[in-house]
């Protein structure tokens, strides 16, 4: 129904645009009279009044319609006697009400839920009319109110530019606003989580084992049981396993990454270069969960058995197979853009360094990558990120068991893999142990912001500008 | 009249399949200037990117026949291009100071070629190429800010000293004051006047004033071909050639 209407509103709109440019055509020939701007700028604004406000009515009668249709059918439900002692029993009612009406309910129906269900089609067809009839209304108004506007010639080039911009600016406040939305349930449930173990005992905890942590009542926890439950909530092994295996796959993927984007930059042909560039960043299309298996059935029991070989007990799950592979997965972020950075530094800066006699080798070395360098910085950072952030990979190859080790051949975890295994299955949303998960995320996000302010400053200081 | 310092020889240049120089021949004395002139695409900036060996830097570009400095041939396979453009500077059309301070712009050179080891040599090739660019008393505060942040003029002299630094023999200059204002040009024209003594210059031009006022031989190219040659007085006051004469009063070009 939504659609349609959409569709409709959308097809109605686009030809005004031709009405709105003949019309002030013929405007400015009948009144002999010079337009503000050109006839299309007309067509536009006819475009834009006639469809962003009948959309945006259709938006925000949609997000309410069920609410009010909701709270009138309980009210009405509770009036002729329906029992319900709290919010979810009402929401239960009402689940059945809206079943019998699309006919998929196979309970027992009484008198009041048939009654109720009878109200809820009139109620939702009452609904429905009353949407498309306000829609006309809304679009016959705005028509209505722009064409007056344009027989009076108005300034359509500035007005339309306003409106764009407004539109503009609509979608950075979405953007922003579901940023600062996360941010915030992130932080509410964390400070939940806060309220029950001291930020100390989590930061500076040197064990992670929430699946010990069960308690009765969370709202009064004895001095005994926190004792128990602090020691299942500490970060530092999540935290040391998380920056070993980013390590790993850093210490795999700069040298390459950037290596390769070097050559495919500066020494490649471009012949070379156009066959070899897709094939590197299909590298990065593969999905991670295929990463993950191939980490988890192919790299890891090879290196267990090159260990055996020589003696040495290697974890079948460890942290050297997925840093390794996910070193390999990063690669292509690197090496594209590391290219396309040093791509963009201009050719007079290296005829400028040959022309001193400095070989190919120097030039790259003094005077390429320095002036790139804040980019290829911005690529290496946003390499660390995607290897924070990586979770598959590590959940299929690294273990979940959180040991405090530096031993490579060991299994080891990260923080977003204790999140996936923390969330997964059946919650209780009040227990300490989901509530973690949050806490978890948060400590990410943090530690990723400063991260990303570091490199920021650190590019600030040390770029060399080129214009 | 001064030493012929270098010699082309029957020079052909070809980008892919065009070919955009024709047979040049074109002889340069030492420590003079010698100004080329002619229209846009003549081959004039091909002409001296060939005696540094720029073009090798451009892959489709092919380049025969002979060029000789001081006898030795250069443009030979074997040839060591480092040690040549030590020996032949370039100082190019837009400013191209490296995005570095204004010291490590001039050290530059000389670090590669391993002149300047301690310190206070190094100091000393930087205070020295500045002076010699005529840039040193308005940077000499200043040398550890970045190249960049010079006006047009500075950063073009800059790029003088730089090019100065290594000690070169030949300097060779891409119209170096078309981006520059005419009291930046005038300083770089001081300047070529006082670098004559010491290097071999030669220099692309569209100003024929410049040209007049810098050089004391100058060429005339066109579609590629060397058309003529000789004193700058001659050539401005009574070319030979019909075309060259059509040129510098400005009836094509």
């Amino acid at each position: 129904m939504n659609f349609v209407l959409i569709f409709l509103i959308v097809i109605f709109s686009s030809s005004l645009f031709f009405y709105g440019k003949s019309k002030t055509k013929s405007i400015s020939i009948q009144r002999n009279i010079k337009l503000n701007a050109l006839p299309k700028f007309y067509g536009y604004y006819l475009v834009l009044w006639s469809s962003i406000p009948a959309l945006v009515f259709l938006l925000v009668w949609s997000l309410f319609e069920p609410v009010i249709i909701k709270s009138i059918i309980i009210e009405t439900a509770a009036n002729q006697g329906a029992i319900f002692n709290d919010k979810n029993e009402a929401n239960l009612i009402y689940e059945k009400i809206k079943a019998i009406h699309l006919g998929t309910y196979f309970g027992d129906i009484d008198t009041i839920l048939k009654e109720s269900a009878i109200s809820y089609s009139k109620f939702l067809n009452i609904f429905t009319n009353s949407k498309i009839v306000l829609i006309f209304v809304t679009i016959i108004a705005s028509v209505i109110f722009s064409l007056k506007k344009i027989r009076n010639n108005n300034k359509a080039r500035e007005d339309v530019e306003k409106i764009l911009k407004g539109l503009l600016f609509v979608s950075s406040l979405i953007a922003i606003l579901t940023t600062l939305g996360i941010i915030f349930s992130l932080l509410f449930e964390s400070i939940k989580f806060f309220s029950v173990i001291n930020i100390f005992d989590y930061l500076f905890g040197t064990n992670w084992s929430p699946q010990r942590a069960f308690v009765s009542d969370a709202s009064a926890i004895t001095t005994a049981e926190y004792e128990e439950l602090k020691d299942a909530f500490g970060f530092v092994p999540l935290i040391a396993g998380t920056s070993f295996i980013a390590f790993i796959a850093m210490f795999v993927a700069v040298p390459i990454g950037l290596f390769s984007g070097i050559y495919m930059a500066e020494y490649a042909s471009s012949r070379v270069r156009k066959i070899s560039k897709p094939i590197i960043e299909i590298l990065a299309g593969i999905p991670t969960v295929v990463y993950g298996f191939f980490a988890a059935l192919t790299v890891g029991p090879f290196f267990r058995q090159i260990g055996e070989s020589i003696g040495l007990t290697v974890s079948s799950e460890s942290a050297l197979a997925a840093g390794l592979i996910m070193g390999i997965m990063i690669i292509p972020y690197i090496s594209s853009l590391s290219d396309d950075v040093i791509n963009s530094v201009p050719q007079s800066l290296r005829d400028g360094s040959y022309a001193v006699g400095a070989t190919k080798s120097e030039t790259i070395k003094q005077v390429v990558i320095p002036a790139a360098l804040p980019g290829i910085i911005g690529s290496v950072l946003l390499a660390v990120s995607r290897a924070i952030g990586e979770t598959m990979i590590v959940v299929m190859a690294a273990g979940l068991a959180a040991n405090l080790t530096i031993n490579p051949l060991e299994s080891t975890t990260t923080i977003t893999t204790q999140i996936v295994m923390i969330l997964v299955g059946d919650q209780e949303f009040d227990s300490p142990k989901t509530q973690s998960a949050f806490a978890l995320g948060l400590t990410l996000f943090v530690a990723t912001l400063i991260l990303n302010y570091i490199a920021q400053r650190a590019v600030k200081k040390y770029r060399e500008k080129y214009d | 009249m001064n030493e012929v310092k270098i010699k082309s020889n029957n020079l052909n240049v070809f980008y892919g399949d065009k070919q955009a120089l024709f047979d040049v021949n074109l002889d340069l004395n030492e420590k003079e200037v010698t100004a080329l002139i002619g229209p846009s695409g003549c081959g004039k900036s091909t002409f001296i990117r060939c005696i540094n060996r720029m073009n090798d830097v451009i892959d489709i570009c092919k380049v025969t026949g002979n060029i000789e400095i001081d006898g030795v041939e250069i443009n030979d396979e074997n040839l060591d291009v480092v040690s040549l453009r030590e020996r032949v500077g370039m100082v190019f059309q837009k400013p191209n100071p490296f995005p570095k301070s204004i010291y490590d712009n001039i050290s530059y050179g000389p670090k590669i070629h391993g002149k300047g080891e301690t310190k206070s040599e190094l100091d000393e090739i930087v205070e020295r190429s500045l002076k010699k660019a005529a840039l040193w008393e308005e940077v000499k505060d200043r040398l550890d800010e970045p190249g960049t942040g010079l006006s047009g003029g500075q950063q073009q002299r800059l790029c003088i000293a730089r090019a100065i630094s290594v000690n070169p023999e030949v300097i060779l200059m891409d119209e170096p004051c078309s981006a520059l204002d005419p009291i930046a040009t005038a300083k770089i024209e001081e300047l070529i006047d006082e670098l004559k003594k010491t290097y071999t210059i030669v220099i692309v031009t569209h100003s024929m004033a410049q040209a007049v006022r810098v050089s004391q031989k100058t060429g005339f190219f066109h579609l590629g071909k060397l058309i003529e040659v000789g004193k700058t007085e001659k050539i401005f006051k009574n070319p030979d050639n019909k075309m060259t004469q059509d040129y510098i009063t400005g009836r094509f070009g």
